[in-house]
């Protein structure tokens, strides 16, 4: 399945979890997550579903004023 | 720090703070810059940012945040760049995400010319989150309708520019700014955007503002550490200056020194033949 990674579309086996896809693309922490515009607490991506055609956000700290 | 400055402290949303300034951390030369003129400026706060994670990128913020963290100071995540209610909302709530805080410094963007607050978006965003559980410091103009409308829906805190971000001008309309301190007496108010010099820091703290929040006329100074350093100064003694309570400014020329007892002063001295 495709889904939009940070804006880009990525191709992933399905089905898939937001945990599985974190262990796959490793993001260095610290960093959040967006699923479809929802934040997504920490402690709960093993539960989150990704389905063919989601966005998925993933951010980090960065300088800012 | 001498027991009166202890007395004489900020407060946001229930937080004490011993400094007046806040800093934003963008526009360094090098991590070192910055972290030097942390120590110069002494702030209450840190403003910080979000971005994607860059793909492929070894180092996506971990050292940036590893450097703040040694700083033990707050953190003040900002919602830079939005330019929508919705977009300000969503990027406030992945920043308590991340950051861990409920604070949040509230920029809605109306103009891609000079970055002026969207009034609209602002009082629409700031309603949103502080029913959200947010602690909002908006970045706000100083238009008084504006800032009673923020502070009607329950910011504790407003922060209205001096000129536009970025610009290093000095206040630009210092009467509405003295008039919004004058009708806002009690609410803190920290001058946000547009600071350039010193000088202004200590001209809007001489007025009563409460602090002052600056980036880029730190940053993009030619020696960020020594001019961190004059603004926390400034900062300083502009509140000082206010709580000392300023002079009243006289129309005509008043003589400071005792005129009783001046020498060779006589009613003879206009009679005195003109110098050849």
């Amino acid at each position: 399945m495709f889904v939009i990674l940070n804006g880009a579309t990525i191709h992933l086996a399905e089905p898939q979890t937001l945990a599985a896809l974190l262990v796959l693309i490793a993001p260095p922490p610290p960093f959040a997550v967006a699923h479809n515009e929802e934040i997504v607490p920490r402690g709960t991506y093993e539960a989150r579903l990704i389905s063919p055609g989601d966005r998925v956000e993933i951010v980090h700290p960065t300088a800012g004023g | 720090m001498r027991d009166r400055d202890m007395e004489d402290q900020l407060v946001l949303y229930g937080k004490k703070f011993a400094s007046r300034l806040l800093l934003g951390t963008a526009r360094y030369e090098s991590p070192h810059q910055l972290t030097d003129a942390i120590s110069a400026a002494d702030p209450a706060m840190l403003t910080v940012s979000l971005r994607r994670q860059v793909s492929g990128s070894k180092d996506s913020g971990q050292s940036f945040w590893s450097l703040l963290q040694k700083t033990q100071r707050t953190i003040l995540p900002n919602t830079a760049g939005c330019l929508s209610a919705h977009e300000a909302v969503r990027t406030a709530c992945i920043a308590r995400e991340l950051f861990q805080t409920n604070l949040i410094k509230l920029e809605v963007i109306g103009d891609d010319q000079n970055l002026q607050p969207d009034p609209f978006g602002l009082v629409e965003a700031a309603t949103k989150l502080i029913k959200l559980g947010f602690q909002v410091l908006p970045y706000c103009t100083e238009d008084w309708v504006l800032c009673r409308r923020l502070m009607d829906a329950g910011c504790e805190v407003l922060m209205p520019w001096a000129a536009p971000i970025g610009t290093g001008q000095g206040p630009r309309n210092a009467p509405a700014l003295r008039e919004l301190r004058q009708r806002a007496p009690h609410i803190p108010l920290i001058i946000d955007a547009g600071i350039g010099l010193p000088s202004h820091a200590c001209q809007v703290m001489e007025w009563g503002f409460d602090g002052v929040l600056l980036n880029t006329a730190v940053s993009r100074a030619f020696d960020p550490v020594r001019m961190a350093g004059a603004f926390a100064q400034a900062v300083r003694a502009g509140r000082s200056a206010f709580l000392g309570g300023p002079m009243t400014v006289q129309e005509m020329a008043v003589s400071s020194t005792p005129e009783i007892g001046r020498p060779f002063a006589s009613d003879c001295s206009s009679q005195l033949p003109p110098a050849a």
